[in-house]
């Protein structure tokens, strides 16, 4: 009897414990759903189509698809393949718009720029060959230096080649394509799919589209976020590998997501990356909006069908596979990490340039309840002088989740609030979202209503789901007219109680709805021009966030940029702010998965992005906190969230010692701040991420490939995180051929090499590569806006040949002006002996930034010693070097060797001549 | 923002300052309190973590040459720092170094801001009268509150001795009682078993009677059933009502847990064919427990309409519940699953300190047999608008005086009645006279009810004495109160050393048992409340503080289901920090005629 007692009990347990868990029953798998099934059970070489009247059309090359054998039972397809600045190849393939189509398949716009758009390569010819061993005829235009694009006729093939032969990338190369055209409803068929209670009308029945793709030479790809899982995509299918679903693409608000799956989650951006030894990096980037499954295809994967490859070159295959819209891919060529990065962005935009304030430490929380929770959090950070600068409210500061409003009896002085955090020179973020509370009396529901703003149901009655305020509908962010309309609501005079030190969060645009299919909107619902939901879902939540941050936009006339975070992202999403990875756990494990997922988002392009600083579900170990706290400080996007479910976990709660740790981790973000704000700016002119993974700055360096515990923060800084409890030691692997320097005790460690080292509480491991040079504020302010003035110091770590060199950006943190020349570029070099600064800014175009800010300060580690004096020039003074310390901390006691009080202007040309 | 301009014209005088004149004279003394003066004396200065050492022309220059700020006292420099403003007319201030500088007005004197360009006007004046009238009154309150902390500990002395007297008294008076009832107990048994004894009597001749009746009738039956008599009957009675009850407690478990082939052990009775109904469905295609839990999850949602959908699915997230009614159902849920949980609290108390798990028994038969009909009625109709009562538990007093203020008298009566009856009834009479029996039948029930009455009455008044009331008592008066605080929709009710809970409607959630006073006895903590949805058990932690009234105020839950309050009371006026604020007040008068010279 006992036993039995003490079973079931352990049941009832397991029962209550798994409440909280993953409804994986409650998501699609590939096999539920259709046209993932279908393409997933494709043999190779099953497509039958070839390219017919290859011609050149305003500039493109142009083709007709159709099937090699007998009457074509369907209309032909158009290819469309042009080319751009950089070698950038774009293939579209839709139903021709002459054959009367029963729609228009859905387009994704407002994603490719039109600066991108005007650089397309206008081709005039087309070179027939036939390339070795083919039967038929390829047709050949040049793409760039050394690389040529081919559209092979039968099979139908498009590859890209290196001029002597070598393949880089192909599309179709396993025969794997299919597209379903749209066609009108035979007699009795029965296109409906079901999920669960849902039913799917699907009116416009099959439109699947699914494609192979090759990477050649490659050793891993990466990319296609998000997905909680490693940086290097293991495959999904093959003779090695269990079974798995594919990576799947489909933005989706996913209660207590797992830390290591394929499954889809809250944003998508179906851009892969390649890398190998050989190759070097390409991109694969499709345009497309709609539900997408990728399978990564393991080495072997296709031995069954026993066909001969149209090439021996090492490669790995991918299926693509889309429930909707058309193809419309880019390739890229690389043939640098930072290239492909670089590419891409310039289709899909640069990184904005964020408000200075933002990239320091954020405090949220679900929630700060009042207006006195408010203040008294915002004092005990002064209270135990940790700096912070942006306090954010949750969904429970508006009155019943109508936003743009605020609960009267709670935050009865809303403008008040802002205003006392922004005399500390701190910000307010409120949390906007897209769903609107069906409420007569609620004048956005009412406008909405009114305009007809909502998507429409399948019935075209306004969608009616549920959310946060109850009884809920969608505004239509499609629409540019709704976006206009929506981001008037943000103007001071509008959204009543903002301040202009108000900022936006949009949360939950997925869209999140509590009673849809998989959480989310069916897919038949109704949007703006005939576009059906399904078709749209993946960049609902990117039109949401452009929309919001547009309001922002123009709440400043234009002269305030933004910020704007956002939990679904699409490509294209890094030009309007921010993004997080969304509701993860308190655990080691999330902690560990956060950095692949952060680095994997900076791949595609969004290089503003960071996990919630404690993991939002449950209640984090304190030294969990504490190690997440110390990796969250080099997130480009740093902060700290919980669940309201949650203990309070602000920094100081945890016992002094736990509160100098966590003061230290945010410290070390604000000394850092001048290092990464210059990283931002080289993000928004380029692209490269802030944040990057070790491959992508050791390229050649193997032993870097999978590794995704570690990361760089720009060129400069390796950083790896401590990823289990009472750790003593970590392995850290050093690439390259350069030292690093250890940051808090200046110890130098040769690269190349890994380290196994002793970890202490105090921080975790992160180093200065030999080389480089870093610009710190070492001064404490009680945010950000009170180190404007601060005098820098420069961390000068000397390679082997005693050289370095770094960069420094500053402008006036919050405009546009920059865009006209506003803004101070510096590099600093040493080299000879002597330490140079020159301007590197271009030149300004009608607007001039200046600034006093001085260096105080420089720390040369790796100067042999003797040296006892240096010269500062222009003016020649005489200055002594000497011993000081590393860090500014008390705890610290590591010396380097410094030149004290240099007190050169950042804005001037200097030397400091080391004697 | 900042005006730069100023900014570079402070620049170019501290730049000239520090790179053409290493020979010039320091920022004099900024930043260092008075009484340090003498340790920046020296020529060369070391860093007071001896960590290096600077020349004096290296104090306060802007640079920091201690990693501890030792050199940096009056810049912000160094980042560990510390910056100290005379601000003369109030009380000097240590301001963290970031506060130099920063453009923030943080010294009342402004001399914290002598380099940013930002003007802070002195307002140390107007200041420190506010914080002198301020403290003043806190004065005033202290004066009151002490001696009225002092009358309480008089009190509470008092009525301890009253207490300890009432229950030795009660103790002597339990021996007697417990004696008179025994002798009647023994004399109830005896008239008892004479009454068994004729009924048997009167039994066995009517069977006789029955038998002999049927031995004519159904002499053919005998060789069957003939076997069964009485006693084996009243066993096999027995024998399935035990059996019944096991099969019973098997449902009830089955019946929670829901799932489980382990049940099919019981399946032989006819009662299961439900719960295995159940099992059945439920392991259909099930592999692992936790599959288990999200599937029978997945089939309820299945079912549900759109809005009871995204009801659910909120909840997730929210934690509330999505039922119409949701508090009872979630509470009731609540307590069937926590019951696992709570026993391992419970062993837990048990090892710590041994007697409370008894002590939560007891508290647990007062609620139940007498208290909780008569708390609610008490708190509902009699005290609503004040925010202090007696708890009902006073109740239990008042009950008794009747039977305690002329104890004597009904000692003496129940003694003497007893005695009459023990001689005036005869146990041995035959038959026994049915209304003598019932007379001490009667007096053995009174009186033994009063005996349990009084027991009752001990053992609260031990519980209550073994209560840490304070060094001196000085919480003794909170033992048999109630303090209210009503906030929005809440009324929050807290019983030192009993219970708190919050009140909605007629819905109470229990926000903790007692559970100690911490931190010198300035903070009270019960614990062990009712459990949160996916939280914590509820817990509520009340800060005391001196006041001239016993109030209770602020409640807040900073944290989910973690509540702190505020309870003003006098026994936290103590003289010491009466002696305390009136040396500070001293301190911030004597500052004052030195603001006079300067103007």
């Amino acid at each position: 009897m006992a036993t039995i007692r003490s079973l079931l009990l352990l049941l009832l347990f397991l029962l209550i414990t798994s409440v909280s868990s993953w409804k994986k029953d409650e998501f699609r798998n590939c096999n539920q759903t259709p046209f993932c099934k279908r393409a997933r059970s494709r043999n190779p070489r099953s497509c039958s189509l070839i390219a017919a009247d290859v011609a050149i059309h305003n500039g493109d090359l142009t083709a007709k698809l159709v099937p090699k054998n007998g009457e074509p039972i369907e209309k032909p397809l158009i290819l469309k393949l042009s080319v751009y600045k950089d070698g950038i190849l774009r293939v579209r393939v839709d139903e021709d718009p002459n054959l009367g189509p029963p729609k228009k398949r859905f387009e994704v716009p407002d994603v490719v720029l039109e600066e991108f758009e005007s650089t397309k390569l206008w081709l005039s010819r087309v070179l027939d060959e036939v390339v070795d061993g083919d039967e038929g005829m390829s047709s050949v235009v040049y793409l760039s230096s050394g690389f040529e694009a081919v559209v092979r006729r039968d099979p139908f093939e498009v590859y890209v080649r290196r001029k002597g032969g070598h393949r880089v990338l192909s599309m179709n190369s396993n025969g794997l394509f299919d597209f379903e055209q749209l066609r009108e409803k035979k007699e009795g068929e029965d296109w409906a799919e079901s999920f669960r209670s849902h039913t799917d009308s699907r009116p416009y029945g099959p439109q699947s589209i699914s494609f192979d793709v090759s990477f050649y030479g490659a050793n891993f790809v990466y990319g296609i976020p998000e997905h909680a899982t490693a940086l290097a995509l293991s495959p999904t299918r093959g003779p090695d590998v269990e079974f798995s679903e594919p990576y799947r693409l489909f933005n989706l608000d996913v209660f207590e997501y797992l830390h290591d799956s394929p499954f889809g989650i809250y944003g998508s951006i179906p851009l892969m990356l390649s890398h190998g030894k050989g190759s070097g990096t390409n991109g694969f980037f499709w345009l497309n909006a709609a539900e997408m499954q990728i399978d990564v295809l393991g080495k072997g994967w296709d031995a069954e069908a026993g066909i001969a490859l149209p090439s021996s070159q090492e490669r790995i295959d991918t299926l693509w596979m889309s429930e909707a819209g058309i193809v419309d891919a880019f390739f890229f060529l690389g043939p640098e990490p930072k290239d492909v990065v670089q590419q891409y962005t310039s289709v899909t935009g640069r990184p904005s340039m964020p408000q200075h304030f933002a990239t320091a430490y954020h405090q949220c929380r679900w929630n700060y309840r009042d207006e006195e929770d408010v203040e008294n959090v915002d004092s005990k950070f002064d209270e135990f002088d940790i700096p912070y600068d942006v306090l954010w409210l949750d969904i429970d500061h508006t009155n019943g989740k109508r936003y743009f409003t605020w609960d009267r009896a709670l935050f009865p002085h809303p403008e008040e609030m802002q205003k006392k955090l922004a005399d500390k020179g701190r910000h307010m973020v409120t949390i906007v979202d897209p769903h609107i509370k069906r409420d007569d009396d609620y004048y956005i529901h009412k406008e909405a209503t009114n305009n007809g703003y909502y998507v429409k149901d399948s019935s075209g009655r306004d969608y009616d789901g549920w959310c946060w305020p109850g009884s809920s509908s969608y505004l239509d962010v499609l629409n540019p007219e709704i976006r206009s309309w929506w981001a008037d609501k943000f103007s001071l005079q509008n959204y009543v109680g903002s301040t202009p030190s108000l900022y936006i969060w949009n949360d939950m645009n997925e869209p999140s709805v509590f009673n849809g299919p998989e959480v989310t909107m069916p897919r038949d619902a109704q949007h703006h021009g005939g576009v059906e939901h399904r078709e749209v879902h993946n960049a609902y939540g990117y039109y949401f966030h452009m929309a919001t941050a547009d309001g922002l936009l123009k709440r400043g006339e234009g002269n305030d940029r933004p910020f704007v975070l956002s939990r679904a992202f699409f490509p294209g999403s890094q030009r309007f702010g921010a993004i997080w990875t969304g509701d993860n756990t308190a655990e080691w494990e999330h902690l560990r998965v956060s950095v692949p997922m952060v680095l994997t988002l900076g791949l595609t392009g969004i290089t503003f992005s960071g996990a919630d600083v404690g993991g939002f579900f449950g209640n984090p170990d304190t030294e969990l906190l504490v190690r997440w706290y110390q990796l969250g400080a080099y997130y480009p996007f740093f902060r700290a969230h919980a669940h309201h479910d949650t203990k309070r976990r602000e920094p100081w709660l945890f016992g002094d010692h736990n509160t100098e740790l966590m003061r230290d981790a945010i410290r070390t973000r604000y000394i850092l701040l001048p290092y990464f704000y210059t990283l931002f700016r080289e993000a928004n002119t380029t692209g490269v991420p802030v944040m990057r993974p070790l491959w992508m700055e050791f390229p050649a360096d193997e032993a870097t490939f999978k590794n995704d515990e570690a990361f760089m923060v720009g060129d400069s800084i390796l950083v790896q995180g401590i990823y289990t409890a009472g750790a003593k030691h970590a392995s850290v692997y050093l690439p390259g051929g350069q030292s690093w320097y250890d940051m808090k005790t200046g110890v130098v460690y040769k690269g190349g090499v890994a380290h196994k080292l002793g970890v202490s509480d105090d921080s975790i491991p992160a180093f200065q590569k030999a080389g480089t040079i870093i610009p710190r504020k070492d001064r404490f302010r009680r945010s950000s806006t009170q180190m404007v003035n601060d005098p820098y110091t420069l961390v000068i770590a000397l390679d082997s040949s005693l050289e370095a060199e770094g960069e420094l950006y500053v402008d006036d943190g919050k405009s546009f002006e920059f865009g006209q020349g506003a803004y101070i570029h510096r590099r600093f070099s040493f080299k000879n002996g002597q330490v140079t600064s020159t301007n590197i800014a271009a030149p300004s175009s009608g607007k001039t930034f200046s600034s006093n800010c001085i260096i105080d300060r420089i720390i040369l580690l790796g100067l042999p010693s003797g040296s006892k004096s240096a010269l500062v020039e222009p003016g020649s003074h005489k200055l002594n070097i000497e011993s000081g310390p590393l860090n500014l901390h008390a705890r610290s006691s590591s010396k380097a060797l410094t030149i004290r009080q240099p007190n050169v202007r950042i804005a001037d040309d200097w030397t400091i001549k080391i004697l | 923002m900042k005006p730069n301009l100023s900014f570079a014209v402070i620049l170019v005088v501290f730049c000239s300052n520090s790179i053409f004149g290493s020979a010039s004279t320091p920022r004099d003394f900024l930043g260092i309190p008075p009484q340090d003066l003498e340790y920046f004396k020296s020529d060369v200065i070391k860093c007071r973590d001896g960590s290096n050492k600077f020349a004096k022309a290296q104090l306060n220059d802007d640079f920091c040459d201690c990693a501890d700020g030792t050199d940096e006292p009056g810049t912000p420099a160094c980042p560990v720092g510390k910056f100290y403003c005379q601000n003369a007319g109030h009380v000097p201030l240590l301001l963290f170094s970031s506060r130099v500088n920063d453009g923030i007005c943080d010294c009342c004197d402004g001399s914290d801001e002598y380099d940013s360009g930002v003007n802070c006007p002195n307002t140390c004046w107007e200041a420190g009268n506010v914080a002198r009238e301020k403290l003043k009154k806190k004065i005033a309150t202290f004066q009151e509150g002490v001696s009225k902390r002092k009358l309480e500990i008089e009190q509470a002395k008092q009525a301890i001795t009253k207490d300890e007297a009432e229950l030795s008294k009660l103790k002597k008076e339990e021996e007697i009682l417990k004696e008179v009832v025994q002798q009647l107990k023994d004399h109830k048994e005896q008239i008892e078993k004479a009454e068994e004894k004729e009924r048997l009597e009167k039994e066995r001749e009517e069977k006789k009677k029955k038998e002999s009746e049927e031995k004519i009738n159904e002499e053919h039956k005998q060789s069957t059933e003939g076997h069964v008599d009485d006693h084996h009957e009243t066993i096999g009675e027995l024998d399935e009502h035990s059996h019944e009850q096991e099969i019973a407690e098997i449902k009830d478990e089955l019946a929670v847990a829901d799932t489980d082939d382990i049940a099919e052990h019981a399946t032989d009775d006819h009662g299961t064919a439900k719960v295995e109904a159940d099992i059945s469905h439920d392991t259909e295609g099930s592999a692992s427990p936790e599959h288990e839990g999200e599937q029978d999850k997945d089939v309820n949602t299945e079912g549900l309409s759109k809005e009871e959908l995204g009801r659910l699915v909120a909840s997730r997230w929210t934690g509330e519940n999505t039922e119409q009614q949701p508090k009872e159902v979630s509470e009731a849920k609540e307590e069937k699953h926590e019951e696992n949980p709570k026993v391992d609290d419970n062993s837990h108390d048990e090892d710590d300190s041994g007697y409370s798990s008894g002590m939560d028994e007891e508290n647990h038969k007062y609620d139940e047999d007498e208290m909780d009909g008569d708390m609610d009625d008490d708190i509902d109709q009699n005290h609503v608008d004040s925010s202090t009562y007696d708890a009902p538990y006073s109740e239990d007093h008042d009950d008794f005086s009747d039977t305690i203020s002329d104890s004597p008298s009904w000692l003496d009566k129940i003694q003497r009645t007893a005695r009459n009856i023990l001689q005036a009834v005869n146990v041995f009479r035959s038959p026994v006279d049915t209304s003598d029996a019932a007379r001490v039948r009667k007096e053995y029930d009174e009186s033994s009810a009063k005996l349990s009455k009084l027991r009752s009455r001990i053992s609260s008044l031990t519980q209550k004495l073994k209560q840490d009331f304070g060094p001196e008592k000085e919480f003794y008066s909170f033992y048999d109160r109630c303090f209210e605080y009503k906030e929005n929709k809440y009324t929050y009710k807290v019983c030192p050393f009993k219970q708190a809970s919050q009140v909605e409607g007629h819905s109470t959630t229990r926000l903790g048992n007692w559970d100690k006073v911490e931190d010198s006895y300035k903070v009270m903590l019960f614990s062990n409340g009712d459990r949160c949805w996916n939280g914590p058990d509820r817990s509520l932690k009340v800060r005391l503080r001196c006041g001239l009234k016993n109030e209770l105020a602020d409640v807040d839950e900073p944290s989910r289901c973690e509540y702190v309050a505020v309870l003003s009371t006098p026994a936290l006026c103590h003289e010491e920090k009466l002696k305390e604020l009136q040396h500070k007040l001293d301190l911030l008068n004597s500052e004052q005629p030195r603001r006079h010279e300067e103007l």
